[in-house]
């Protein structure tokens, strides 16, 4: 696929506005850190995926960071009673009304960043989406930590002579 | 136990120092370091199927080095002075997430040199007869396209990439097409679906040459890095030679190339077994 087209220009701008707070940019002057998602298969809510492999990623890498990102998708479920849909599939994608992507940052409890489109009808709504997010995120955040915690004792195994 | 420690710090700078003389000394014992013979391969795995959007797909891993391959098939028409083929279009990517060797941008040499090397597997070999996707000559037809990425740069990026398209190929399925005679438009039926003719299966074989004289197969990044020159070979079942692919590099006598086709076709047999194992443990019982 080529690179930069419009739609990926737009994630990899959300992309950076949802790392740039987590990572401790102020020890890495006159540096550059280049995050490069690749998405294999699209199943629904990748730019959630993305968000939380990207930050994954850094830490793994051993980038300073004052906290995790955690992404999150929601997609609004057209109908007489919408309904807002936690991880959503491909298909319920497509179908849906609105979409949303939240990203958090699990200990400071911040968001990092927001992403959205579509019609959603009331502001409520869309706060109700929001806040299903971020519990969502940090139901994720255990699996997270575990995996980093794997990671780590991995590479301090291997690194034995 | 420190000398073990101490002597474990003195490899580790050597290697980083002279890694060349770091080579050699291994060489000189007709092995490597990471205890491979000179005509050995890494492990190979390869994992068919797994990706659900593509038509057709493969994730190869040589050591370290992973390539997956997707295939998205399309319908376009057919060239004008052959009306009766279709086009199988491959593409390889190497993006910067695969090794710090590559930047972000249009495809640098290594990427356009590999994609034109598939190509010229695919013409090669004639792994599909064109013509096997012609849906209506003159008016539809297949193409395929072929995208391979690069997961993790460790070297024999061919190898890696030739295996990927083989086995991706022989994954896809293509739904029946019927042109509807008084509408003139194509009906496609998404719940008739067969396997891709594929009448050869070339398998490609890379050796690096060290001090203009010795070959080994399977190099790593390092060891691409630190050859004298590259030679890849792409063979087909019947012993018979598909593609030979030797840029620059040492020159090469007669006698080492006769050796490096016996390789060959040796490896040819251990991938075609490998592939065949996860194909018939993939068929549904």
């Amino acid at each position: 696929a080529p690179p930069g087209g419009g739609e990926e220009r737009e994630l990899a701008l959300a992309l950076q506005e949802a790392l740039e707070p987590a990572v401790r940019l102020g020890r890495y002057p006159r540096a550059q850190l280049e995050v490069s998602a690749l998405l294999l298969e699209d199943g629904g809510s990748a730019l959630a995926a993305a968000l939380t492999a990207a930050a994954l990623a850094l830490a793994d890498a051993g980038v300073e960071m004052y906290d995790l990102v955690v992404g999150c998708g929601l997609s609004l479920a057209p109908g007489p009673a919408p309904t807002w849909l936690l991880d959503p599939t491909r298909l319920e994608e497509e179908r849906a009304a609105a979409g949303l992507t939240v990203a958090l940052m699990p200990v400071l409890n911040q968001v990092a960043g927001l992403l959205g489109s579509g019609e959603g009808g009331l502001i409520e709504s869309w706060a109700e989406a929001v806040r299903l997010g971020l519990e969502g995120c940090q139901r994720l955040y255990p699996v997270l930590q575990q995996s980093l915690v794997r990671a780590a004792r991995r590479r301090g195994a291997a690194a034995q002579p | 136990d420190s000398s073990v420690y101490l002597r474990y710090i003195f490899n580790t700078c050597f290697r980083t120092v002279e890694p060349l003389e770091y080579y050699r000394r291994f060489l000189k014992e007709n092995c490597r370091p990471d205890g491979r013979e000179l005509g050995e391969f890494r492990t190979t795995t390869v994992n068919i199927g797994s990706i659900s959007t593509a038509d057709g797909s493969a994730l190869v891993k040589l050591g370290n080095t992973t390539v997956i391959c997707g295939v998205k098939a399309e319908f376009a028409a057919p060239p004008t002075d052959a009306p009766d083929k279709g086009y199988v279009v491959p593409n390889v990517d190497l993006p910067p997430l695969c090794s710090s060797r590559f930047r972000s941008g249009p495809p640098g040499e290594e990427a356009q040199v590999a994609s034109q090397f598939i190509a010229d597997v695919i013409e090669n070999s004639q792994i599909i007869q064109k013509e096997d996707l012609c849906i209506s000559p003159g008016k539809l037809a297949w193409v395929l396209y072929c995208d391979l990425i690069c997961l993790d740069y460790d070297g024999n990026i061919l190898d890696a990439c030739t295996f990927a398209l083989l086995a991706a190929l022989k994954n896809v399925q293509l739904p029946e097409v019927t042109i509807n005679e008084e509408t003139a438009l194509a009906e496609v039926n998404l719940k008739k679906k067969s396997y891709l003719n594929i009448r050869t299966h070339p398998v490609a074989t890379s050796f690096a040459v060290f001090d203009d004289t010795l070959l080994i197969v399977d190099p790593t990044g390092e060891e691409e890095h630190l050859a004298t020159g590259t030679l890849t070979i792409v063979m087909d079942e019947e012993g018979k030679l598909c593609c030979l692919h030797k840029p620059g590099g040492s020159g090469l006598t007669g006698a080492k190339l006769q050796d490096c086709m016996s390789r060959a076709v040796t490896r040819h047999k251990e991938v075609k077994k490998l592939m065949d194992e996860v194909i018939k443990s993939m068929k549904p019982k």
